[in-house]
């Protein structure tokens, strides 16, 4: 088999996403969808042109100011909480199984109680997303900890390494593919939380906020609006962790190849 | 007048000459409660079954916009609001407005006594909770009567999208909230805050109420005249139901609490919401009266820098339906 | 068993704070209704109040249990505030859109593995699909299916559970799928075997172990798809549902209640497919991936 060369790895992809949305026009048109119902991507792409700063405001509101702040408080908690639990074996064992029972939980189900808690403004939002991406980023981080061939860490231990030694030339190091695999979930994760919290109540901006009301006013061009930002919001993020990663990582068998 | 119509739709049922009953499927604005209680007693009561009418009630919710059901085809008739209905005709959902059953608006702002508020002189600078997906309509035209900006600029107030209760009050994140006279002004009151507490401003005698819950279907379908027909009849059925839940307050609000899925809705609530809603619905006979539709539109088109419709709606509304329902 | 003691110690920590803290965030309330009646609290009095409130900020454990056992045992499980009935409607709508899952993920994997042009056109949008927020779409999806003329909630919800819970399934299939290495393939090839045939004999069951290891990542996402589908939805039923109509009624035991009753069925949920999974391997000779 031929390996795929760059220009096939885009033009494939690209030209299938075009294709879609070319049937989706045209069916649209043909059959004289209502435009309420589901708007051709012409109108889709006007709506965008002719909103930006709405879009902006809306953009900063639930990406920066929610969704963001929200990942780097829960990734940092988790950070903290993972390495002080990793010095501790009686600790360790207490709450991985908790962790992992409160990683598969739909968490996002406290967005209302988070409204409740911390008002309306992106201060909710934050901590819906931040309760979200802590659990999986805990137990991804702990899993990484203990990834480490135990003749490596036996050999630092030969060397007279402290504690700290070994987290930074060794087990850190280790955990990292780890860490950037619980961050792919995390910034997925983040925007859900970000966007739901918002339906619960919201200062008048955000993406959240704007996708209710615009299906309430019947523009649903706007809707479209948004889902395209928040997918492309999405997509972007994860290319960056992902492209941090290759940077960081490159040593690992995982990137290789 | 309930025997005359009962006759009238039993008259039209024959007219019809139909032996199967007739679907229509209405989608109400929100949750099942005593808000619609009149469809639910014309249901359980059999009045639409004399209209033979084969009536199902879909309830509606938060994120559920009636008109896009319509649109859809999902349903014949809805429950709306005439801001939100309007403001979708203007967006190229051709809705008409064919029955008014409620004639008075139960829309107030309740604020807390201890914000100093006393008159609309004092909203600027406080935070106002706002219903939105279509419901922020009589707010906004209110404020822009006043003059209150509400993007937040200097001299304006700060809007909050509030969630469908009242926590926001409670908790003291907004000054004032938005309310029905018949639902969460007594949410607030059962939290523990008496009235006392509470200062409240119903938009009725604020001079901008606009028409509550109305009876819209799609333009294109008045050109069926058997459809029409239909219409007709469950108005008249409808009408008979409100005026049998008026008189039966208990008894609605039981048939209410049957119908009710999500289990959340207790007696107590619900007979007192009937008792308020009463009040908004007894001076309608079903037909709307043509000088609140213009109220209404008035209101609406003065709305400030934003107004919510910008021009005159036409062809919003039709007398016709009411017309054959009543006489 | 060493994991029992850590574990409950760590439980019994977390009840601790629990308490402490509701004693914290509720207090509010008390002073504030204190003080609209004119009359001062005395610290048992806070304590009594702060565990007893109607609409507390944050109920006590002991309080969510009492609700959870007046919805779940007390009532009847037909009536509609009965939590078992509200958990298998989400049961149904999860199972469904995990089955949905299974099958759109199975049959992506295939085409990925076997044609090449599959593999260049879909993968990439197969993990775009995962970083659009799907809350985004839930409205849109649901006048659509109502458009079509679904009728229901189910498929909208179904359709929604089935986007989180196929992609894990996906990774996997695929791997397990290109799993067997050139000699066997080679083999195969030296039998004259047809391509059909290689993916019948060997490709499928060697992808198995693959399968079974995705199920329960697969199970929780369609869970936690169901749940936010309920939530965004305005369905009326369903866990999901009840925590927004605990919202929306202001009734925040209902809220918490509906929280507790998804964990504990989340946790019913991976475990029985954990088991499943168990079960399988061992049937298979107890290779573990």
């Amino acid at each position: 088999m031929r390996p795929d060369t760059t220009f096939e790895k885009i033009v494939w992809p690209v030209g299938f996403g075009l294709l879609v949305l070319v049937l989706w026009e045209v069916i649209v048109r043909v059959f004289g969808v209502s435009p309420a119902i589901l708007p051709p991507p012409s109108a889709i792409a006007a709506a965008m042109a002719g909103s930006l700063p709405i879009l902006w405001e809306d953009w900063v509101q639930t990406v920066v100011k929610g969704a963001l702040n929200g990942l780097w408080m829960g990734t940092l908690a988790a950070l903290i909480l993972a390495l002080i639990i990793d010095r501790f074996d009686f600790l360790k064992r207490g709450l991985m199984p908790v962790a992992n029972f409160f990683a598969a939980l739909p968490i996002v189900g406290l967005a209302p109680i988070m409204v409740m808690w911390f008002g309306f403004d992106w201060h909710s939002k934050a901590a819906v997303v931040a309760i979200m991406v802590f659990f999986p980023m805990l137990v991804n981080i702990l899993g990484g900890l203990a990834a480490v061939d135990p003749m490596h860490r036996d050999l630092m231990r030969t060397y007279g390494a402290t504690h700290i030694q070994t987290l930074h030339k060794l087990r850190g190091p280790a955990a990292l593919p780890f860490l950037f695999n619980g961050l792919k979930i995390a910034t997925s994760l983040a925007l859900i939380g970000a966007i739901v919290a918002e339906y619960f109540g919201s200062p008048i901006r955000g993406m959240g906020f704007r996708i209710t009301t615009e299906m309430g006013r019947l523009a649903t061009d706007m809707v479209w609006a948004e889902i395209v930002v928040s997918a492309v919001t999405g997509t972007a993020l994860y290319g960056l962790v992902a492209g941090i990663e290759k940077r960081v990582t490159f040593w690992h068998p995982s990137q290789r190849g | 007048m309930k025997k005359l119509l009962t006759s009238a739709a039993a008259l039209a049922a024959i007219g019809s000459g139909a032996f199967a009953a007739d679907d229509v499927t209405l989608q109400l604005k929100w949750v099942t409660q005593a808000q619609f209680a009149g469809y639910y007693v014309a249901l359980e009561k059999g009045f639409y079954e004399e209209a033979d009418l084969n009536v199902t009630i879909k309830p509606g919710g938060p994120d559920v916009a009636p008109v896009q059901v319509l649109l859809g085809g999902g349903a014949d008739v809805m429950v709306d609001w005439m801001p939100s209905a309007l403001a979708a005709r203007e967006n190229g959902a051709p809705v008409v407005n064919i029955a008014q059953p409620y004639k008075s608006s139960g829309m107030m702002l309740t604020c807390l006594k201890e914000t100093g508020i006393t008159g609309p002189e004092d909203f600027p600078g406080k935070t106002l909770g706002v219903w939105f997906y279509g419901n922020e309509y009589p707010f906004l035209s209110w404020m822009g009567k006043l003059d209150i900006p509400t993007d937040g600029s200097e001299g304006g107030v700060t809007v909050l999208k509030q969630g469908f209760n009242v926590d926001p009050l409670l908790q003291k994140q907004a000054a004032c909230i938005s309310t029905m006279t018949y639902n969460e002004y007594w949410q607030v009151i059962d939290a523990g805050i008496s009235a006392d507490d509470l200062v409240t401003f119903k938009y009725e005698d604020q001079g901008v109420a606009t028409l509550e819950d109305g009876l819209y279907v799609l333009e294109d379908s008045l050109t069926d005249e058997a459809f029409k027909d239909k219409m007709a009849r469950f108005v008249a059925a409808s009408m008979e139901g409100w005026k049998y839940a008026e008189e039966n307050p208990e008894e609605a609000a039981e048939i209410v609490l049957e119908y009710d899925e999500t289990g959340a809705q207790t007696m107590e609530h619900q007979v007192r919401m009937m008792t308020e809603v009463a009040k908004l619905t007894a001076g309608s006979n079903g037909a709307l009266d043509v000088a609140d539709y213009e109220r209404t539109v008035e209101s609406l088109l003065s709305g400030g820098s934003d107004p919510v419709i910008t021009k005159e709606p036409e062809g919003a509304y039709t007398l016709e339906i009411t017309d054959a329902a009543l006489n | 068993m060493s994991k029992i003691i850590p574990v409950l110690t760590v439980l019994v920590a977390l009840i601790v704070i629990w308490y402490a803290a509701a004693v914290k965030m509720n207090s509010t309330w008390t002073y504030d209704q204190a003080e609209r009646a004119g009359s001062e609290v005395t610290f048992s009095e806070l304590i009594t109040d702060t565990m007893s409130q109607k609409r507390p900020l944050l109920p006590a454990p002991h309080q969510i249990v009492a609700e959870l056992w007046d919805t779940t045992i007390e009532k009847k499980i037909t009536s509609k505030r009965s939590m078992v009935y509200q958990g298998s409607i989400t049961l149904k709508t999860t199972l469904l859109g995990f089955g949905f899952g299974i099958v759109i993920g199975i049959a992506l994997a295939t085409v990925i593995v076997l044609s090449r042009i599959g593999r260049l056109t879909l993968m990439p949008w197969a993990i775009i699909s995962q970083t659009i927020p799907i809350v985004a779409l839930a409205p849109i999806i649901v006048v659509l299916s109502n458009a079509v003329g679904t009728g229901t909630l189910m498929v909208p919800k179904a359709i929604i559970a089935a986007y989180l819970s196929f992609y894990p399934v996906l990774v996997s299939m695929v791997k397990g799928l290109q799993s067997p290495d050139q000699m066997q393939l080679d083999l195969l090839k030296t039998y004259g075997a047809s391509q059909s045939e290689v993916f019948w004999k060997l490709r499928l069951p060697s992808s198995m172990p693959y399968f079974f290891a995705s199920l329960k990542v697969s199970v929780a996402a369609a869970f936690v798809g169901a749940v936010v589908a309920e939530l965004s939805t305005s369905a009326i039923a369903g866990l999901g549902a009840r925590m927004l109509i605990g919202s929306q009624f202001g009734e925040p035991m209902i809220m918490w209640a509906a929280l507790f009753a998804a964990a504990i069925l989340a946790a019913i949920l991976i475990f029985l497919v954990g088991g499943f999974e168990k079960l399988a391997r061992n049937l298979m000779g107890g290779r573990a991936v």
